[in-house]
C-alpha cells in the first residue's frame, strides 16, 4: 500500500505529465505569444480562438505539407517583460514561426528576440512604429494605423465633418492612433476641437463625455480598447449626447457592440476586418467561429485565423519548411483568397511587413454592424 | 555552526553563479529577472521588514532606475556611471518620500506611497520628450564595462549576480551595524527608540532612501535586461507584487526577498505546465500560503519547530 508521501509524489508526477503537451515527431510547432491575462485579455482571447479554429481546420485537412500543426499558446500577461520571456522561450523551443503578440509594447520587446533568431512573427499590433524599425521577419495581420487613418479621415470629409473632438486611450495603441489621426485631420483642414486622453481600464466616462460635448465639435472620434470604447458609448447614451461618433475598427467591432448593447447604435467608422463584410469567405468564417465559440468574432479573431492560414499558404507554395524562404516569399508578395480560401481576402505585403487589403466603412444599426461601403486596397487605387 | 553557515552560503553563491551556464536563453532570462527583483526586494525588505514602514512605491523606484539607465545608456553614458546615478537619484527621491512617513503610519502611509507611485507613472507616460511616453524607449544597449561586453545572456546574468552579491553584502553589513539595530528599534517601538536616543526622523528617512536606492539599481539592470522600457511595468500593480514578494518570502528575514522573488517571478513560469489554469493555481497558492504561513515561506522551519514543541 502506498504511504501518504509516495501517493502525493505519484499524484503530482501524474498531474504534471498529464498537463504536458504531447508532440509527435513530425508535427510542426507554432508558438503563440498572446495576451491571455491582464488588460489585453479581450483581444488575446479572440486572437487565440481564431488561431485554434484555423489550426483545427488545417490539421483536419492533413496539416501543412502533410505535417500537423502543434500550437502552443503562452500567456504574456500583457506585460512587456513577460512577453520577452515568452519570445525567448519560443526561440529556445525552435518553432517554425511565432504568432503574436497583439499589444504594441509586447511586440516591441519580442521582435528583437525573434529577429536575432531569424524567426518570422505574425503580430496583431497596429501601432505605426512597429514596421519602421527595419525588422526582416515581422509581419502584420491587419492594417497599420498609418494606412487606416487616411481612409477614415476621407470618410469624415465626405460626411461634412469640419471639427472633431478626439478621445483616445493613453497607451501606445491609443496614442499612436491619435497621432496618426491628428496628422490626417491637419492635411484635410479638420479642426481639432478637443484632445481628450483617457486611462486604460477607466470605468467612468461621464467627465470625458461632458468635455467632448462642450467642445461643440461636429463629431467625436473615439480610439480606445474594446472595454473602454463600450463604456464610452454607454456614457454618451446615458448623458444624451447626440454628436455623431466615429472610430477606427475597435469602436464598431462586434466585441464593442456586444459589450455596449443598444448604446453602440449609431456609431460609425472604418474597419479593416469584419465578419459582416460583404464577402462570402469572411461570412462563412464568421458562422464557423460563432458555431465553435458561441460568440461573434471581432477583428482579432480574424487576425489570428488568417495568420495561420497565411503561414500554410506560403509554406505550401514554397514546398518546404524554411523560415528564411518564408519571410522572403511574404515580402513583396500578393496572395489570393481564391487559391487560398483561409486568407479570406486577397492580401499583399510590402518590404516592411505592412499589409494591404480592402477595408470597409461601417455603422452600427439595431445592434448589428452594417457595412456601408467597401474601400479598395490602397495599392489598387 | 557559524563556520558551516558561511561555507553553505559560499557554496550556494558559487552554484548560483555557475549553474545558469547550463540554461538556454529563456532560463537565463527569467533567472536574471529573478535576480533583478531580488535586488529590489532587498531594498523594500529594509523599508518594510526591518524598519516597519509600509511602502507601495518600490515599483516606481524600479521605474526611475530603469528610465535613468535607458536615457543615459542611449546617450552613450557608461554603466559605471549609470548604476551610481540610478541609486543616487532614487536615494534622493526616496528621502523625499520618507517625509510623509514622519507624519502618518500603516495604511495611511501605504496610500501616500501609492499616490507617489501614480505620480511617477504619470510622469513616465506624459513626458514623452524624455521617456518616450506610452511608446517607451526601445533598443536599450546591454552594458560594456572596462571593454567587457555583457551582451550575451549568460554574461549579463553574471553581471547582475555580482551586483546582487555586492548590494546584498552592503545590506548585510548595514543590518549588523548599529544602523540595523536602530531600524529594528524603529519598527518594534518608535517611542522607546526615541527615548534611548535614536534619531527616529533620520532612520525613517534613511529606511526609505536606502530602500529606494536598491530599487534604482535593480531598475538599472531591468532596462538593459528587457532592452525596452514603457510605463506599464512600473505601475502600482508591480509595487503590490513587490510587497507580496517581501511578505511571502518572509518580511524582515535576510533571504526573504530571494524566496519572494521565486514566488513572484519564477513560480508563474513553472506553473505554465498547467496551461490555462496557471494563474488561477498561482492565486490559490498565494492565498493558502498567506493563511498558513503569514510570516512568509522562511517562517516554515519556525512553525514546524513550534508544532513539535
Amino acid at each position: 500500500m502506498l504511504n501518504r508521501r509516495a501517493a502525493l509524489t505519484l499524484g503530482t508526477a501524474l498531474a504534471a505529465s498529464a498537463a504536458l503537451p504531447v508532440q509527435a515527431a513530425d508535427d510542426v510547432l507554432i508558438i503563440d505569444n498572446v495576451e491571455l491575462s491582464g488588460p489585453g485579455v479581450t483581444s488575446g482571447s479572440q486572437w487565440k480562438m481564431g488561431v485554434d479554429l484555423a489550426v483545427g481546420e488545417i490539421n483536419a485537412a492533413g496539416g501543412i505539407l502533410g505535417r500537423k500543426i502543434k500550437i502552443q499558446h503562452l500567456d504574456n500577461q500583457s506585460q512587456a517583460q513577460i512577453a520577452k520571456a515568452v519570445a525567448t522561450k519560443a526561440v529556445d523551443e525552435d518553432p517554425y514561426v511565432m504568432l503574436g503578440p497583439i499589444f504594441s509594447g509586447d511586440v516591441n520587446v519580442s521582435m528583437s528576440v525573434t529577429e536575432n533568431a531569424e524567426m518570422p512573427i505574425f503580430i496583431g499590433g497596429e501601432a505605426g512604429n512597429l514596421t519602421t524599425q527595419g525588422m526582416k521577419y515581422l509581419f502584420r495581420s491587419s492594417l497599420n494605423q498609418a494606412s487606416a487613418m487616411p481612409k477614415l479621415a476621407n470618410y469624415l470629409v465626405k460626411s461634412g465633418v469640419k471639427s472633431l473632438a478626439v478621445v483616445w486611450g493613453a497607451n501606445d495603441f491609443g496614442k499612436g492612433g491619435r497621432d496618426a489621426m491628428v496628422k490626417e485631420m491637419a492635411t484635410r483642414g479638420i479642426a481639432l476641437a478637443a484632445d481628450i486622453s483617457t486611462e486604460p481600464g477607466q470605468m467612468d466616462f461621464s467627465a470625458v463625455v461632458v468635455n467632448a460635448s462642450k467642445a461643440n465639435a461636429d463629431a467625436i472620434f473615439a480610439y480606445m480598447n474594446e472595454e473602454e470604447c463600450a463604456r464610452f458609448l454607454i456614457a454618451l447614451k446615458k448623458l444624451g449626447t447626440d454628436k455623431p461618433v466615429y472610430g477606427e475598427t475597435v469602436l464598431v467591432s462586434q466585441k464593442v457592440i456586444e459589450l455596449a448593447g443598444p448604446a453602440a447604435n449609431g456609431a460609425k467608422g472604418h474597419v479593416g476586418l469584419s465578419v459582416d463584410a460583404p464577402n462570402p469567405l469572411v461570412q462563412e468564417f464568421g458562422r464557423k467561429f460563432e458555431a465553435a465559440y458561441k460568440q461573434k468574432s471581432d477583428h482579432n479573431g480574424i487576425k489570428g485565423y488568417t495568420s495561420v492560414h497565411l503561414v500554410k499558404a506560403v509554406t505550401e507554395k514554397l514546398g518546404k519548411f524554411d523560415r528564411k524562404a518564408l519571410a522572403a516569399a511574404i515580402h513583396g508578395g500578393s496572395f489570393s483568397a481564391k487559391t487560398n480560401p483561409g486568407l479570406l481576402m486577397d492580401v499583399s505585403f510590402d518590404e516592411k511587413g505592412d499589409l494591404d487589403r480592402e477595408s470597409y466603412l461601417a455603422e452600427v444599426r439595431n445592434g448589428q454592424q452594417v457595412i456601408t461601403e467597401t474601400l479598395p486596397a490602397v495599392g489598387k487605387k | 555552526m557559524k563556520y558551516l553557515r558561511w561555507v553553505a552560503l559560499l557554496a550556494v553563491s558559487v552554484a548560483l553563479y555557475f549553474a545558469p551556464g547550463q540554461m538556454k536563453s529563456y532560463g537565463l532570462y527569467i533567472t536574471t529577472l529573478w535576480v533583478v527583483y531580488w535586488i529590489a526586494g532587498v531594498g523594500l525588505n529594509l523599508t518594510v521588514g526591518y524598519a516597519g514602514q509600509i511602502s507601495l512605491g518600490q515599483g516606481a523606484f524600479l521605474g526611475i532606475g530603469a528610465y535613468t539607465a535607458a536615457v543615459l545608456s542611449k546617450a552613450g553614458v557608461s554603466y559605471l556611471a549609470i548604476f551610481p546615478t540610478a541609486a543616487l537619484v532614487c536615494f534622493a527621491i526616496g528621502l523625499l518620500l520618507g517625509f510623509p512617513a514622519l507624519r502618518v503610519q500603516h495604511h495611511y502611509l501605504a496610500f501616500a506611497t501609492l499616490g507617489f507611485n501614480m505620480l511617477v507613472f504619470l510622469f513616465l507616460r506624459n513626458e514623452e520628450w524624455l521617456t518616450g511616453g506610452t511608446f517607451g524607449l526601445n533598443n536599450i544597449p546591454r552594458p560594456v564595462i572596462f571593454d567587457v561586453r555583457f551582451t550575451r545572456p549568460l554574461d549579463f546574468y553574471h553581471l547582475s549576480f555580482v551586483v546582487l552579491v555586492v548590494m546584498g553584502g552592503v545590506m548585510a553589513w548595514l543590518l549588523r551595524s548599529p544602523w540595523g539595530r536602530a531600524f529594528a528599534a524603529l519598527r518594534d517601538n518608535p517611542i522607546r527608540a526615541e527615548s534611548v536616543g535614536i534619531n527616529t526622523t533620520f532612520y525613517t528617512l534613511m529606511a526609505f532612501a536606502i530602500g529606494a536606492a536598491y530599487g534604482g539599481v535593480a531598475g538599472a539592470l531591468f532596462a538593459p535586461l528587457v532592452q525596452f522600457v514603457e510605463p506599464a511595468p512600473f505601475s502600482v500593480a508591480n509595487s503590490l507584487s513587490m510587497l507580496l514578494m517581501v511578505i511571502a518570502g518572509g518580511s524582515g528575514r535576510f533571504f526573504g526577498p530571494a524566496v519572494g522573488a521565486v514566488i513572484v517571478v519564477l513560480l508563474p513560469e513553472w506553473l505554465r505546465v498547467a496551461q490555462d489554469w496557471y494563474l488561477a493555481i498561482f492565486g490559490v497558492l498565494i492565498v493558502l500560503m498567506m493563511v498558513w504561513l503569514p510570516g512568509g515561506l522562511l517562517s516554515l522551519p519556525d512553525r514546524l519547530r513550534g508544532r513539535r514543541a
